[in-house]
């Protein structure tokens, strides 16, 4: 069984913000809704000695997504592969699980009245394609794929370059990964 | 909307298209049925993009059935500007524009019809046939901003201009006022694999950029002091012995007289007019000339930098030359036109406008470098060596702002009608007011568009053109490369868009050119462009299902063999063909357009420098700010400033601030940065605000927040090699928006 994972190197993102506004159009998302916001750090310091990072961001796809649980419906769930997603007709959109969720990744939809989220393009991924956000960034800043497999570029990623998770110390597992050159805060 | 698309269904066709919101044309695969895109994505099998898009590639369905779009030939009934519109046939329009431009022929000559472009995004070749066989010699781009100026003074030099990079095996590479972190996007990716193993990036550029904060070394400059910087360099290279002796000797002419001419020029000098450290300076040239092979990439900057810019570059092509980075493997290579397939040059009929005419060109006798005087003896040299000439759409053009003059005074002669194809000249040429009077006075408007603009709103007609996916496209650097990438249709253009080729075809037959028009269409001409190849392939689209590229095997060093395309074939340091036309052949230092030194007086009113023309995502030019799902990233215009000039002007971040100059004042948000000298401000270019109202006096605020208010296009300040105007280095002052000031003219 695949585990899938994202690394996001943020040695290469230049903000660009192409990820996000293909995963706007590519899921007809309404104006207000951001699946995957790029933030930009700086430039920190003082001119001419400055620095700074694009943090791109997405749902985690937690290992251990707190989001799930606190689901009372099962509209919320987590596929074999990791994969965090909601089933649309199931969801009553209390917000629970945007309150769960500490990386505020899941935006409600005010049109359809539910709650959505990045799903890593599962049903690209499904047919073999890479999610919209990893094609089409020019920067290769995002790196998709399977944990399990020894060969993929994720699996050899995390364990050269040691990434971080963010907020790791909550115990949610993030299988988004991030390069970073400095410390980072969220 | 993709979402729910299956892309699996039966019928689907797989169209090989490409992107057409800059002119990297990035290789898109657009998913078609009975017709109609059903999806798009970037092709991950094409050889730049490699399937990415930028967040402009990635609305092309947005674009292609936008509510705004113009989609049927409109023209104007009520007042100009007024807004109100028939809606007509494409044979009306095109018999009635025939006529009047005839009438003007007739009545003042050809040369009394214009023609303005924009980015090469259109089918150029074509709209300069149609201009040579009408027998006008007015056509003109912004060309002068952006690469033409800078292809003409290389050449000039040495005999065609290096674009062709071979990265993969160079060891330092400078961006010189290019940051392709927002404009170059298939280019910065490779940039970053390559300094992961150990490339040295230097970034020339007054703004801590998407680029610069990625560098090895970044050289904050003043905006427009880059002709100081390189005869800078010039002199450590020379003098600390940096250069490549070798070379030197066998392939250049005119050593002796730069070692003597750039002695003045020591980085101490510089220090003051550029702003860096004589240190910095020395630092930076050294890595440059130590790490060999290295590039130096061209960047639109020195083109916009005005009085001061045909020297810079000729400065940045003897630094090239005198390190012998060129055409050697990982330096910067020099293609040459193509050999194998039929280039633009030669679809133009440059041959068919007689030399009277040729000698009645707008601005020729002012700035010779990018009309007709010098690109005839450009053409003349190239032809020698190469077989062929640089495309004359571009390099040969009559100069944008006198013609506006021109239209205003009726000096040198009467300028009665224009046609404007792929831009907004409000937005993008300098000294916008000058440009709106030009334009408001004319009295022949025609714009072939996409929306609504300012320009397309003062015009009697507007006629609708197709887009990216609406019609096939050739890639091959402005037909200067000896390679190219194609592209075709993903689907016929919708409603009643046209390709502009069509537009200039059908107007050149009713106006007696139907002989020379023998490509009913786009595909059969290009068709006729690739035959050569040699692919054994029946039509256009069977060469892009088949092969889509052409890269010929790659010859390094192939002045060995044929020479150098100049008077003497070798690399010119002291320019002849320069001296020909009456300029220096050494650069000599000028100060940028305005600056503190030469007119403190001016520098007391307006203390700060200022530098436009810079490219942001997710805007291309003036385009893309009807796009919602693109606006919502920027969706007012800022400035940068830094928060030590801030805090002294008052100024909060976010505040609506007053950036004026000599000739005008417009309005954006303060953006306090660290990331910018406190003596300089950027304005974002390009603004105009099309939810607005479109119609006269609003004009979608056209001069609003639009930074072409503040550049200058006035001859003195004007590179009197090429024309390019200044956009950069310009003297400014800011201030904050406030009720009172609101309503004072300026
Ligand atoms: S597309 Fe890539 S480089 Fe651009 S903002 Fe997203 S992650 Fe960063
Ligand atoms: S990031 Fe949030 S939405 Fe995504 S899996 Fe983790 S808790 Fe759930
Ligand atoms: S860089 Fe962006 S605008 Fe340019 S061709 Fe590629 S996707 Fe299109």
């Amino acid at each position: 069984m695949a585990r899938y994972a994202m690394i996001l190197d943020t040695r290469r993102c230049i903000g660009c913000h192409s990820c996000t506004v293909a995963c706007k159009v590519h899921n007809d998302l309404p104006l207000e809704m951001i699946y995957n916001p790029v933030t930009t750090i700086g430039p920190t310091g003082v001119f001419p000695n400055v620095h700074m990072m694009n943090l791109p961001l997405l749902c985690m796809h937690c290992g251990n997504p707190p989001c799930v649980d606190a689901c009372p419906t099962g509209a919320s769930q987590q596929s074999p592969e990791g994969i965090v997603f909601i089933e649309e007709k199931k969801c009553i959109s209390c917000k629970a699980c945007i309150m769960a969720c500490p990386y505020g990744a899941r935006v409600p939809n005010h049109e359809k009245g539910t709650v959505q989220k990045c799903d890593f393009c599962k049903e690209r991924v499904h047919v073999g394609k890479l999610p919209y956000c990893v094609q089409t960034c020019h920067q290769k800043a995002r790196i998709f794929g399977d944990m399990e497999d020894e060969t993929s570029e994720v699996y050899k990623l995390v364990n050269s370059s040691h990434p971080v998770r963010l907020l790791g110390e909550l115990g949610t597992e993030p299988y988004a990964f991030y390069i970073c050159e400095s410390e980072v805060k969220l | 909307m993709s979402k729910n698309i299956d892309l699996e269904q039966e019928g689907i066709q797989v169209k090989k298209s490409c992107c057409y919101f800059c002119h990297q044309n990035c290789g898109v695969l657009a998913y078609v049925k009975d017709g109609k895109v059903l999806d798009i994505e970037g092709d991950l099998d094409f050889p730049t993009n490699q399937g990415g898009l930028c967040s402009r590639g990635n609305i092309a369905m947005k674009h292609l059935d936008h509510p705004a779009r113009v989609n049927y030939p409109l023209k104007r009934v009520g007042k100009r500007g007024a807004g109100e519109w028939q809606q007509i046939s494409w044979e009306q329009a095109l018999n009635e524009i025939a006529e009047k431009l005839s009438k003007i022929r007739d009545e003042f000559g050809a040369e009394a019809v214009a023609t303005a472009g924009g980015t090469q995004r259109t089918d150029d070749w074509a709209r300069r046939r149609f201009m040579n066989l009408f027998g006008s010699p007015n056509g003109f781009h912004n060309a002068h901003l952006c690469w033409i100026p800078t292809f003409m003074v290389e050449t000039a030099i040495y005999g065609w201009c290096p674009f062709d990079l071979d990265l993969d095996n160079s060891r330092c590479l400078v961006l010189w006022g290019q940051n392709p972190g927002a404009s170059g996007m298939p280019e910065i990716h490779h940039i970053m694999d390559l300094k992961a193993k150990g490339l040295k990036v230097i970034v020339i550029d007054p703004r801590y950029t998407e680029t610069a904060a990625k560098a090895d070394m970044w050289l904050p400059l003043r905006p427009g002091s880059d002709l100081a910087l390189a005869l800078a360099w010039l002199h450590v290279i020379i003098y600390e012995g940096l250069f490549d002796p070798e070379f030197v000797d066998e392939w250049c002419v005119g050593f002796g007289e730069l070692a003597d001419h750039v002695e003045q020029y020591s980085p101490e000098w510089a220090e003051p007019l550029t702003w860096l450290s004589a240190d910095q300076i020395r630092e930076s040239a050294r890595m440059y000339a130590m790490n060999k092979p290295g590039n130096i990439q061209w960047g639109t900057s020195i083109d916009q930098i005005g009085k001061s810019a045909g020297a810079a570059m000729q400065a940045r092509a003897l630094i090239r030359a005198i390190t012998g980075n060129l055409d050697a493997p990982g330096s910067d290579l020099l293609t040459g036109p193509s050999p194998d397939f039929v280039t633009d040059e030669e679809m133009e009929a440059n041959d068919q406008l007689p030399d009277e005419q040729k000698a009645k060109q707008i601005g020729s006798d002012k700035f010779k470098m990018v009309t007709w005087p010098g690109y005839s003896r450009i053409a003349e040299l190239t032809k020698e060596v190469w077989g062929k000439a640089p495309t004359a759409e571009w390099m040969c053009e009559a100069h944008p702002p006198s013609v506006f003059r021109a239209i205003l005074t009726e000096k040198p002669y009467p300028v009665k009608a224009l046609l404007v194809s792929a831009t907004n000249p409000i937005n993008s040429y300098g000294e916008s007011k000058l440009t709106l009077e030009a334009l408001k006075a004319v009295e022949f408007l025609v714009t072939c568009e996409y929306w609504l603009t300012p320009t397309a709103m003062l015009s009697d007609y507007v006629l609708p053109v197709a887009g990216a996916l609406e019609r096939p496209t050739i890639t091959s650097s402005y037909g200067c490369a000896d390679f190219l990438l194609a592209s075709q249709r993903a689907i016929q253009p919708m409603y009643e868009r046209r390709n502009d080729y069509n537009f200039w075809r059908d107007l050149g037959i009713r106006l007696g050119q139907g002989e020379m028009w023998p490509w009913e269409t786009v595909e059969d001409a290009y068709y006729s462009k690739i035959a050569p190849l040699g692919y054994g392939v029946e039509s256009y689209d069977e060469f892009v299902e088949n092969y889509r590229y052409h890269f010929p095997e790659r010859e390094y060093q192939k002045y060995k063999r044929i020479g150098f395309a100049t008077p003497s074939k070798k690399v010119e340091l002291y320019s002849s063909v320069l001296e020909e036309l009456g300029y220096p052949p050494l650069p000599t230092y000028i100060g940028p357009s305005e600056n503190e030194v030469d007119d403190p007086d001016l520098a007391k009113e307006y203390p700060l420098v200022l530098t436009t023309g810079g490219g942001f995502m997710p805007f291309h030019h003036s385009e893309h700010f009807q796009i919602k799902e693109l606006r919502f990233i920027r969706h007012e215009p800022y400035m940068d400033i830094n928060p030590a000039t801030a805090a002294e002007l008052s100024i909060k971040d976010g505040d609506w601030v007053w950036i004026e100059t000599k000739r005008g004042r417009i309005k954006q948000k303060a953006n306090l940065t660290q990331g910018i000298d406190p003596r300089v401000v950027y304005t974002q270019r390009g603004w105009w605000y099309p939810e607005r109202d479109m119609r006269e006096p609003e004009l979608g605020g056209y001069l609003e927040s639009n930074a072409n208010v503040l550049t200058s296009v006035a001859d003195d300040d004007c590179d009197p090699l090429s024309g390019a105007w200044a956009n950069r280095g310009l003297l400014c002052k800011v201030y904050k928006v406030t009720d009172a000031n609101e309503k004072e003219a300026k």
